[in-house]
């Protein structure tokens, strides 16, 4: 996949990357500060607001404790959120069944707190993000969000390909529902 | 709209049908205006998400990662560092000291706990004992993790990196007997402490609380689940440890 914000070969960035595996701490706040947006909205997106700023900080330590392993394989940026996404996921795992997550609910359509459609589309598409049941909401923003495939996503959640389609388009027709107001 | 149909929209839309369930799709939504309109629908959807702006925390996190970091070197070998008063009657510590400070103060404030859960007397099956230990990557320094009484440290490590350093119960009798001293210690000392590190303890102690609750409520779902038992007592730990060395600064400077 591509990640946007991945880091130019030879870039200060890169250099930044290889004094932070150094233990150089002034190299990996400025590490921080480029990519943390993403990374908390990730996880913000993924989890919840409560649970955005703690699990930021668990992955950026997290970060710190296995540089030494980068490679440099991929961009800086594309390790950094692949990491990201397992520390997310290990943190749903710990606080829900990921097979009753899964469960395909045709009633879940009908369930969804449904707000009005407003003017002010980006507040709103975060909060519709929000409101999305967890198992799409994970799919969805794994998927239409951070770009990855779905038999990626069907790799890191163990879970079939159909299974992530059918969560996918949950999510979109709950957006659509969400957004439009019906 | 014809649910038959637009449960095929997604997969059409990402180009993941068949050539001849995609011409099946595209000769139903020629003909049918309700469904062709939910494909627009999810196309505006699609094109939003992947637009969707990245936003940075409200508030900066910096503070707390660099803390824990600095715990975990100033817990190697070596490379403590010193802690000591200031000496104005208000005292400032910068997070570095804080965390090089509570490496020390672990080692010094362990019993705190033990002796509040002997005073009242309570057992526990549960009786875990805290030693410092190497993590998996030994290479970022070390961090704290909790042990089974029985377990064996790792093969290699000498036995002077593992020297027991508290003995905590944490069974709610005693866990909160020993939250409720540290917590009336720390009120009564937190007015020597400057107004940045207050905050930053009473952040970390909400932080740590809702971690508590939400082991506490999956658990009450899946009674059997070891990994989540052991989630609650480390986060259980984690507010201990935090109290006590919050509460050890505080009266540090007597």
């Amino acid at each position: 996949m591509t990640l946007s914000g991945e880091t130019p070969a030879g870039s200060g960035l890169d250099s930044d990357v290889a004094l932070a595996a150094g233990g150089d701490q002034s190299a990996f706040e400025r590490l921080y500060r480029t990519h943390v947006a993403r990374i908390h909205s990730l996880t913000r997106r993924m989890l919840s607001s409560q649970e955005a700023d703690e699990v930021t900080q668990d992955i950026f330590v997290r970060t710190w404790q296995k540089l030494g392993q980068f490679r440099g394989d991929s961009a800086f940026s594309t390790w950094l959120h692949r990491l990201a996404v397992n520390v997310v996921i290990e943190r749903r795992r710990s606080f829900a069944i990921q097979r009753d997550r899964m469960t395909d609910d045709p009633t879940a359509l009908d369930l969804l707190t449904v707000g009005p459609a407003r003017a002010d589309l980006k507040v709103d598409f975060e909060q519709a993000i929000d409101q999305l049941p967890p198992g799409a909401r994970e799919i969805f923003v794994l998927h239409d969000v951070e770009g990855y495939k779905h038999r990626e996503i069907a790799v890191m959640l163990e879970i079939a390909t159909g299974t992530s389609k059918r969560q996918l388009h949950r999510a979109r027709m709950l957006m659509r529902k969400h957004l439009s107001g019906d | 709209m014809h649910q038959e149909w637009t449960d095929q929209l997604s997969d059409y839309l990402d180009g993941e049908l068949p050539a001849e369930e995609r011409e099946a799709v595209e000769a139903h939504l020629r003909a049918c205006a309700p469904c062709a309109a939910v494909l627009e629908d999810l196309k505006r959807i699609v094109a939003r998400a992947a637009t969707v702006a990245a936003r940075p925390p409200d508030a900066d996190l910096w503070a707390g990662i660099a803390a824990r970091i600095e715990a975990g070197t100033a817990s190697a070998p070596g490379r403590v560092m010193p802690f000591s008063p200031r000496e104005s009657r208000r005292f400032t510590f910068t997070l570095p000291q804080l965390a090089a400070a509570a490496a020390l103060l672990i080692a010094v404030s362990g019993g705190i706990a033990w002796n509040a859960a002997e005073r009242i007397g309570a057992s526990s099956s549960s009786v875990a004992v805290a030693q410092p230990v190497q993590t998996a990557d030994a290479g970022r320094g070390a961090d704290l993790q909790v042990r089974p009484e029985s377990a064996a440290p790792a093969s290699g490590t000498g036995a002077a990196d593992f020297a027991r350093v508290e003995n905590v119960g944490l069974a709610d009798a005693q866990y909160d007997a020993a939250v409720a001293d540290l917590e009336k210690a720390l009120q009564a000392g937190r007015g020597r402490l400057d107004a940045s590190t207050v905050a930053i303890v009473e952040h970390n102690l909400q932080i740590i609380d809702q971690a508590i609750n939400q082991a506490r409520d999956a658990l009450a779902g899946d009674p059997a689940n070891s990994y989540l038992s052991s989630h609650l007592v480390e986060a259980r730990r984690r507010k201990l440890d935090l109290l006590r060395r919050a509460t050890a600064l505080a009266t540090e400077t007597d």
